[in-house]
């Protein structure tokens, strides 16, 4: 089997600077997950097809079992882990739980990264923009009726509070 | 007011999904772990002649390699001991386990499961359940249908001699797979008393237990079956599948050993929702009355029976639908077949019978002239009727609901069928 030649990157994580060590082939998902210990990501499919393992690189939503991990060096990843601000939970989150969002949980992370993405970018979407926005992303439990509840009302409330919480 | 009942209330760990700390079968991890691949048939039908592992085992990184050889007692199952935990001398599906192989990397255990060497003499495959009900189908096991059942309610033949009309229909559902969106995950450890753990993304671990015990020809008090929080299941995860072959690799190694389904596995190695072939037949009278219905119902089972017989049966009493009719025969078979093995799946068999029955319902009503709706009203069971299983009913409100679902969805009883 030949070796993958190995690349040292350095990028923030949730804020945080890191180094890793890693293989031309890594996926940012088998970095993050294996690697790092951030197993909040989900891997669900390992072909961009669930997003359950949706992380923002650059504030932009992206599958990372589909981008390598070299090319995330230099470059700014936040996942389910830095949503919260330590005990205080993101709107997004406080909503989810509110309106029953989820059942099992496991789409959750990837649902709330592409959420998160989506309220940066519109803070005031309509029903059809969220729906379009978590379009990525598979959910067999809920139906999708309440996570889309769910975004529309963590909207409403950072809206409120003046766009804070992003 | 109670503090429960009645009051909307947040799941206990929804703070742990929203914060992605809730740990599911993957992210469960040990020190020393060792990463398990299965080696799975990938023909449908074949006379297994050997399985040789040499190659695999002579991978730098391989600790570990396992086969039907290694399994203390080879078949497990539900309701029949028919399934191997490893093929031993036949293929009867694709997604058949072959070989476990346990290394130090994903990759080793990848490249080393797909340097065992398999060797098969193929045999005819049977897919259709009709196909392989005939006396010179190829035989998936020695009988292709493990289980039959019939239910006899009155004198049919009297009841279709009664009716005005009799309507016949042929109803097929299809394979659905549960796409739970985490895959199957185990991870065994066989520690060094002796013990054997395993934490396995199953809805059922006490069955686990048991079917290891068996396989294994282990004492239950020797096992524990731990189950994390589950990434969905809707069935899915309802029964063992490759637990005996990742304990097998940690017995043989020492070391705890972990395996993650890929997504391709969950389509091709996994259970699927039983595929059934209906036969609807019914004697109606032209006011409306029901006289007789006659229903085969066959079942796909897949290569192995798992829930294949227990969803027949709930099928089975359901079959005839919500519907006082005094003359009923129901027929069910499950036949073996060469395609992915059916399991639990929600509804669990009933689904496919409410699907052909209320779609033949409609077909009857049309065929006298009658709304449909008026028609179900006419002839749907109330408290105190007996079902063609012997089954009296109490505190029955089927007729009442209809009532409310007429004036909700605007439905015109009286206008023709309202579509």
């Amino acid at each position: 089997m030949t070796e993958a030649s190995t690349h040292h990157i350095r990028f923030t994580l949730n804020g945080s600077e890191v180094s890793a060590d890693v293989k031309a082939n890594d996926t940012l998902l088998n970095v993050l997950r294996e690697q790092l210990g951030y197993t909040g990501t989900k891997r669900g499919c390992e072909t961009g097809e669930c997003g359950a393992c949706t992380v923002l690189v650059d504030g932009k939503a992206v599958n990372a079992c589909l981008i390598l991990a070299p090319k995330v060096d230099g470059r700014a990843i936040q996942t389910i882990e830095g949503l919260a601000k330590g005990a205080e939970l993101h709107p997004l989150q406080k909503a989810f739980i509110e309106e029953g969002a989820l059942q099992c949980g496991f789409c959750g992370p990837g649902m709330l990264m592409s959420a998160k993405a989506l309220l940066d970018e519109i803070p005031n979407p309509t029903e059809d923009q969220v729906r379009r926005g978590i379009s990525g992303n598979i959910c067999r439990c809920t139906g999708y009726a309440k996570i889309v509840k769910a975004i529309m009302k963590a909207s409403r409330q950072m809206a409120r509070v003046g766009g804070e919480g992003a | 007011m109670s503090p429960v009942i009645g009051q909307r209330l947040p799941r206990h760990d929804a703070v742990l999904q929203v914060t992605g700390r809730s740990l599911y079968g993957e992210d469960i991890k040990m020190p020393g772990m060792l990463y398990c691949k299965v080696r799975r048939a990938g023909i449908p039908h074949a006379r297994l002649i050997e399985v040789d592992t040499s190659a695999a085992e002579a991978i730098p990184g391989v600790m570990g390699v396992v086969t039907a050889k290694d399994v203390p007692f080879n078949a497990f199952g539900f309701t029949h001991l028919d399934q191997p935990v490893m093929a031993q001398d036949k293929i009867r599906y694709e997604g058949d386990a072959i070989a476990g192989v346990a290394a130090t990397s994903l990759e080793v255990a990848d490249q080393a499961a797909k340097a065992i060497k398999i060797k098969y003499e193929e045999l005819p495959a049977v897919f259709d359940p009709l196909e392989a009900m005939k006396p010179d189908a190829p035989k998936v096991h020695k009988d292709n249908i493990p289980t039959h059942f019939t239910v006899v309610h009155g004198d049919i033949e009297k009841g279709f001699a009664e009716a005005d009309k009799i309507i016949e229909e042929r109803y097929t559902t299809q394979f659905v797979e549960h796409v739970h969106i985490e895959p199957h995950a185990q991870l065994a450890y066989y520690d060094p008393t002796g013990r054997l753990t395993v934490w396995t993304t199953v809805q059922r671990p006490f069955l686990v237990a048991s079917d290891l015990g068996k396989v294994l020809k282990m004492p239950l008090s020797k096992i524990r079956v731990l189950t994390p929080c589950i990434g969905g299941g809707f069935g899915g995860k309802n029964e063992m599948t490759t637990e005996a072959i990742v304990a097998l690799l940690s017995m043989k190694t020492g070391r705890p050993v972990k395996l993650v389904f890929t997504r391709e596995e969950e389509f091709t190695a996994t259970t699927v929702r039983h595929p059934y072939v209906m036969f609807y037949k019914t004697g109606v009278k032209m006011d409306g009355t029901i006289t007789a219905r006659e229903v085969k119902i066959i079942s796909d089972a897949g290569a192995y029976v798992s829930w294949g017989e227990s969803t027949l049966t709930k099928a089975l009493v359901h079959a005839a639908g919500p519907y006082r009719i005094p003359n009923v025969r129901i027929e069910a078979y499950l036949v073996y077949t060469n395609n992915n093995i059916g399991g639990a799946m929600r509804g669990f068999g009933v689904p496919q019978a409410g699907y052909a029955y209320e779609c033949h319902t409609d077909s009857v009503a049309r065929a006298i002239g009658m709304d449909p709706m008026e028609f179900r009203m006419k002839n749907c069971v109330v408290s105190g009727d007996t079902l063609p299983t012997g089954q009296t009913l109490q505190n029955a409100t089927l007729d009442e609901i209809l009532k409310k679902l007429s004036s909700m969805s605007g439905w015109k009883v009286a206008g023709g069928d309202g579509r």
